[in-house]
């Protein structure tokens, strides 16, 4: 039965035709503003000693509202409410829900299909990748030297808070939102996710969660830094309540999205597809959304408890009162730590994926790869107090948790062995993607090595809260986490839009970019040195040499992306019509034609190799594993 | 008799091996930059300032021995990395090639790179542990002059409990006896950071901790705040000052003024 020959359908659809973006934030607008007067009127509106938890109560109540009514409006609730009334989809309802036919219309629809949910993800991604930059060139800005100060503290804390947040939450989708969802499931050789209405409400909740985020701007901002550590966050304007209003649903989203990836992967694997055969893409998402699924209730309980403390009066976190602040910095670690894993481990998977197909070589040791990546996992959970070394939480445990943190270097490790050991002879074909591996490995390594000093105790107490945390995080977040984004783009560019990306541009951008991004956190690194604590909006006269280029480094940065994303746009508008398998790679994606008919495969696909079955088979070693590769049919 | 044969063809084998250009090259890039990259050892430690104690000299010697201890692994990666760039690239505006090696796994490359990162991380855990264990407060004759530190938004306070409860907004310190520091703070978290004596620990609101530190060093030094704790987080900095005995004592004796 193939998808072309099924024709228009006239009569799916129902309610959900009259539903998309438009009716989402009519909804939410209505709602929200219901809550507000409502609560308003209850609680008060003001923010006087008399009404300590009034406007909190009021704002979480609107935010509340707000995203039920969004989500009421782009029809999230329309499927369980037919179903509870005993007129559950027929067929046709869940080809309209699919988006067949519906052109551009249906990305702003609740539409079930991947492709779209891909497409969406990263499209929300790269509106907060452009937020959050301005943010970070606001702060280099107010740092360019020791007297330019040109937003008061206040103001620098705010743009703080919200900047860490922002990327936080775009780094965690940039991969597994846009590839995992577009990718994942044609890989595996399936015609969509395992729950495919829960793939578009996982996309939906987050997009109702982006103007929350944004409010924080009118409410106060987040000016306690994106970790939001108590007493400093109950002290905190409303903006708090935008913060834990947008992790408990963004929480709910990446529950709902762990949940069915891991399901996809398990469940939907085409047949013949073993373990071994199975792309190691697909290892780094599903240990990345796995992990997130213990990772994010973890920092829901933590913001879900912050909200009853500032709304209700309870005192948790207060010290003073009884409570413990402890708990917090626990409950966030809980999450922090496994949550830059995260965001890291799809990131290096995508570009393990990619690297095989331009040397042309198989992936070198799949299996160190897959326990590199296990091993990373199961540690990544037991090293959280190594942000508290200092916390004097627990300093009996600091050898413990300096020896997990240690660990990691060697699944780490086995890691980097994958990447050496593939491009080892390798021939290389120099494409964009292909040198960005390099790009990659360059700030790996040094964000690697800085994380083995930070992981001793004794170096962090030196280092703890200063610049050089932040560079090393930089390193490797963006330096090698954003990279391997920013390759996984370029690479699956044209099965995504169906045009080339634009190397010669986005070229430059790239390279722009990486040049601005090492002399930003060089720069901080020396100053870090030197002794400049994080999260200061001035500082002195012993700092201004290594901010001054810092500064300039990040407007190189921001320079190289925003052409990177002039290639992006002018290369999906305007690029070259892409082939089908420009690359010759031999994974699935790439068997199925440009663009991908709605449900993938006519035939599903029976799996005979894994698809690194390129070059050629040297005589001197063992017998090679059979590389003849299944998509050929 | 079998024995020497495979002895042999073994050591030929080798001797083949090593005589491949790329691997000489490789080998060549990888001496260079452990060498270049060992002259960065130092590097961060000089950047860091001379240390004013014996926790922050201990610090500064483990960036650099664990600097060079890395400088090869991060040399070994460059170096493929460079050739991989230089000497295996297809030329330009040619497509992707065949003819590269099947290699599909390398058990001896393997089995020596986890026994190394793994006997590395073991290094990095025992020099650590024994870095702690010296530097953890001994019991000596000399008593320790215990000063309470207090974070408050945004200044510090340091009190004197054995020195009649002299206050100072200044932290003042004699050379060379132990110092206990009683660390809290009356409203958010705050992180005490004595930089050049590589002290730091958090003012918890309402609990004490504790950090202790030997001045070497006559000098004024620098305490910052190293938590985010508010609005003037950036201003929550004062001098720490390390006098001679004598001129504590004076110090002490004018109830806390030079």
């Amino acid at each position: 039965m193939s998808t072309s020959t099924r024709g228009p359908i006239p009569n799916g659809g129902g309610l959900m035709r009259r539903l998309n973006l438009g009716t989402a934030i009519a909804g939410g607008m209505i709602l929200g503003f219901i809550g507000w007067y409502v609560s308003g009127k209850v609680f008060g509106f003001g923010d006087g000693p008399d009404n300590a938890w009034g406007r909190d109560r009021v704002w979480i109540i609107t935010m509340t509202l707000w995203a039920i009514g969004f989500m009421a409006g782009i029809g999230a609730f329309v499927g369980p409410i037919r179903w509870v009334m005993g007129k559950d989809q027929k067929f046709e309802d869940q080809m309209y829900l699919a988006g067949k036919n519906q052109g551009i219309s249906r990305y702003f629809k609740f539409t079930t299909d991947h492709k779209v949910v891909g497409i969406q993800y990263l499209i929300v991604t790269m509106l907060l990748f452009f937020v959050g930059g301005i943010l970070a060139m606001l702060i280099r800005t107010d740092l360019i030297s020791k007297n330019t100060e040109i937003f008061g503290p206040q103001t620098y804390n705010a743009v703080v808070g919200l900047h860490g947040i922002v990327m936080i939450v775009a780094t965690i989708i940039m991969v597994t939102g846009p590839f995992g969802n577009f990718v994942v499931p044609i890989m595996i050789g399936a015609r969509d996710m395992a729950f495919p209405r829960l793939n578009a409400l996982s996309f939906w909740l987050i997009a109702s969660l982006v103007p929350i985020l944004l409010s924080a701007v009118f409410l106060g901002g987040i000016p306690t830094g994106w970790s939001a550590y108590e007493p400093l966050g109950s002290q905190a304007p409303p903006g708090m309540d935008s913060y834990l209003m947008t992790i408990i649903i963004f929480a709910i989203s990446s529950g709902v999205a762990g949940a069915n990836i891991v399901t996809t992967v398990l469940k939907m694997r085409a047949r013949g597809m073993t373990w071994n055969r199975t792309p190691i893409f697909v290892y780094g998402v599903v240990a990345s959304v796995g992990l997130a699924i213990p990772a994010f209730p973890t920092f829901m309980a933590s913001q879900v408890i912050s909200g009853v403390d500032r709304t209700t009066g309870t005192v948790f976190y207060d010290t003073a009162a009884g409570g413990n602040d402890w708990l917090y910095t626990n409950l966030f670690w809980l999450m922090g730590h496994p949550e830059v894993y995260v965001i890291l481990i799809p990131a290096l998977a995508a570009m393990m994926e990619y690297l095989p197909v331009f040397v042309r070589k198989p992936l070198f040791n799949f299996n160190a790869a897959v326990i590199g990546i296990a091993g990373i996992v199961g540690l990544s959970v037991m090293v959280w107090a190594h942000h508290m070394y200092t916390t004097g939480w627990a300093p009996n445990l600091n050898a413990p948790f300096m020896l997990t943190t240690e660990l990691i270097s060697v699944p780490t490790g086995m890691l980097f062995l994958v990447f050496v050991g593939t491009l080892w002879r390798g021939k290389v074909w120099a494409r964009l993607p292909m040198l960005a591996v390099y790009a990659m490995l360059w700030n790996f390594i040094i964000g690697g090595i800085t994380g083995i000093y930070l992981s001793d105790v004794p170096v962090d107490v030196a280092f703890h809260g200063s610049m050089y945390v932040t560079a090393h995080f930089h390193y490797t977040l963006m330096g090698a986490g954003l990279v391997g984004a920013m390759g996984a783009v370029m690479y699956w560019f044209p099965k995504v839009t169906g045009r080339m990306f634009d190397e010669k541009i986005g070229g430059w951008g790239f390279w722009i970019s990486q040049i601005g991004f090492n002399v930003t956190f060089m720069g901080m690194f020396a100053v870090g040195l030197a002794g400049q604590p994080r999260r200061v909006g001035s500082y002195s006269a012993l700092f201004a040499n290594g901010n001054l280029v810092s500064t300039l480094g990040a407007y190189t940065i921001f320079l190289g992306m925003l052409i990177f994303l002039a290639a992006i746009i002018h290369s999906w508008t305007a690029g070259e019509i892409a082939p089908s398998n420009p690359w010759g790679a031999k994974t699935l994606e790439w068997q199925v034609p440009t663009p991908v008919p709605l449900e993938n495969f006519e035939v599903l696909p029976v799996i005979t190799s894994d698809p690194y079955g390129y070059g050629v088979p040297e005589k001197t070693h063992e017998p090679q594993l059979e590389s003849v590769h299944a998509g050929d049919h | 008799m079998s024995n020497s044969v495979e002895t042999q063809q073994q050591s030929s084998k080798f001797a083949e091996w090593i005589k491949r250009p790329y691997l000489r090259h490789v080998l060549l890039i990888w001496i260079g930059l452990t060498i270049l990259l060992e002259f960065f050892g130092p590097v961060q430690a000089r950047l860091m300032g001379a240390p004013a104690s014996e926790s922050m000299k201990a610090i500064e010697d483990t960036m650099t021995l664990f600097t060079y201890a890395a400088a090869p692994v991060a040399a070994l990666v460059i170096a493929v990395v460079l050739y991989s760039i230089v000497g295996w690239r297809q030329p330009k505006g040619a497509g992707p090639s065949d003819e590269s090696p099947a290699i599909r796994t390398n058990g001896p490359v393997t089995t020596v790179w986890v026994i190394v990162s793994s006997l590395l991380c073991v290094f990095l855990l025992i020099w650590g542990l024994g870095e702690m264990n010296s530097l953890a407060p001994k019991a000596t004759s000399a008593k320790p002059l215990v000063i309470d530190v207090i974070g408050n938004q945004w200044a510090w306070n340091f009190k004197y409990p054995d020195n009649g409860n002299i206050e100072s907004n200044q932290l003042v310190m004699p050379v060379d006896q132990p110092v206990i520091f009683h660390v809290s703070s009356v409203d958010v978290v705050h992180s005490f950071w004595l930089v050049q004596l590589g002290v730091k620990v958090d003012a918890n609101p309402f609990r004490v901790t504790l950090a202790h530190v030997t001045p070497t060093t006559l000098g004024r030094f620098d305490v910052r705040c190293a938590e985010l704790c508010g609005l003037y987080h950036a201003h929550m900095q004062t001098d720490a000052l390390v006098l001679s005995p004598s001129d504590f004592n004076q110090w002490i004796a004018n109830g806390g003024h030079a």
